[in-house]
């Protein structure tokens, strides 16, 4: 029988069978025998995951029973696309549920139900240019001149230049703001070509811990995951042989981030580029400081920190006009 | 029978199906299967017989299956077309 275990229940039984408990969960589901609890899954939005098995149930269709609790339930909650974390050796289970592998690193197994990925990139094939391409992974809340530098360096060395533009809507710039801005600002680089990453690059299904701005246990595998998805399946669809991005003073994760690059993507045929930040004042022009900036009104600064679409952006919201 | 709203009818277990209908202006047929490869011509005729018989026109129609035998997919796809044209 199906059922809701309390999370602490939840929590002792996944710990039980040596998992990781995360927070964050919106629901549990339980599968109970005779009033016991022998296997649990759970749900944090679009993504399943802890999912766990007493050993003498293994081989049962409770993980059937149990995705097909949390599948909708995720429905009811609106959400369309499902994402699996798993380890790598138990894949298998969920491709035997028809969910599609998308990447693997170390302990950790991201897989999608249904054909998201390919429907995704089908989806944007009339981008994709032959050539030598480069690409930046960029947020963008807000862009900045350091974007426009770091995306000018590189549309120069290759033959058409991707900006995607982190579609999760966790900053304080929403999503339609940012990707604007960035194809306001980029507009006059005749290669580069401005399109979201979906929930397919530094997202919550990728890289949850992104938005946390901190190195929590668990960082580096998604850190990893989310290259090895890049790399290895968006990479080669676009011709993208070249990743670039600025290297990162400040930020522990985002230089986390930068060396897990360096680390991963050379191996998936992707080169990477760091390229040194653009500097004013002696320090150097990141989102952050233009958000800083803003809160304190610094106008005079703002205009050295941000491109013209971003700075007439930030004066109408400071009038209140959107 | 029209699909006026988004349902599904099915589990996810063995020999089971799940499937989702939701409004779209063409008709469309999207099927996973863990037998694709031998069955899916099969599975996707029984789906158009259904929507035939329910005289079902235009509506995004997706299968994720599990190895279903043909009358439990008539059944699923009938269940969730119900659902689907209440109002």
């Amino acid at each position: 029988m199906i059922d809701h275990p309390s999370e602490r229940e939840a929590r002792a039984f996944v710990e039980g069978q040596g998992l990781r408990f995360e927070p964050g969960v919106d629901e549990w589901a339980g599968l109970y025998e005779n009033g016991r609890l022998v296997a649990t899954g759970a749900r944090a939005g679009r993504i399943l995951k802890m999912f766990a098995i007493l050993p003498d149930h293994q081989g049962t269709d409770a993980l059937g029973q149990l995705v097909t609790r949390l599948r909708a339930s995720a429905e009811a909650a609106g959400h369309g696309d499902l994402f699996v974390f798993t380890a790598p050796d138990k894949a298998r289970s969920f491709e035997a549920l028809n969910f599609r592998m998308l990447a693997a690193h170390g302990p950790v197994a991201l897989l999608e139900f249904g054909p998201g990925l390919e429907g995704w990139l089908a989806s944007r094939a009339t981008l994709v240019r032959p050539g030598r391409n480069g690409a930046i992974v960029l947020n963008g809340n807000p862009f900045t001149l350091g974007h426009l530098h770091l995306a000018e360096l590189a549309a120069r060395k290759v033959d058409n230049l991707y900006l995607f533009v982190v579609s999760e809507d966790r900053s304080a710039f929403p999503f339609q703001d940012r990707i604007r801005l960035a194809r306001e600002a980029t507009r006059h680089i005749p290669n580069a070509t401005v399109l979201e990453t979906g929930p397919y690059a530094v997202s919550a299904a990728t890289f949850p811990t992104y938005f946390l701005k901190r190195i929590e246990e668990g960082t580096e595998a998604q850190m990893g995951l989310d290259l090895e998805l890049f790399g290895r399946r968006i990479a080669p669809f676009f011709n993208v042989a070249a990743r670039f991005a600025g290297d990162e003073p400040l930020c522990p994760l985002t230089a986390a981030y930068n060396r897990a690059m360096e680390a991963i993507l050379p191996g998936a045929g992707v080169a990477v580029e760091i390229v040194p930040r653009l500097a004013l004042e002696g320090a150097p022009v990141s989102a952050s400081r233009v958000r800083t900036a803003l809160e304190a009104r610094d106008w005079p600064l703002l205009a050295g920190l941000v491109p013209p679409a971003t700075l007439d952006h930030l004066k109408r919201m400071e009038e209140g006009r959107p | 029978m029209r699909i006026r709203r988004k349902a599904t009818a099915g589990t996810m277990q063995s020999s089971d199906l799940v499937v989702t209908v939701e409004p779209s202006e063409a008709l469309g047929i999207e099927i996973e299967s863990t037998v694709k490869k031998q069955f899916e011509h099969l599975i996707r005729a029984r789906i158009e017989a259904v929507l035939a018989e329910l005289d079902v026109t235009s509506g995004r129609v997706r299968v994720s299956d599990r190895g279903a035998l043909d009358y439990a997919i008539a059944a699923r796809v009938e269940a969730a077309v119900r659902r689907a044209d209440q109002e």
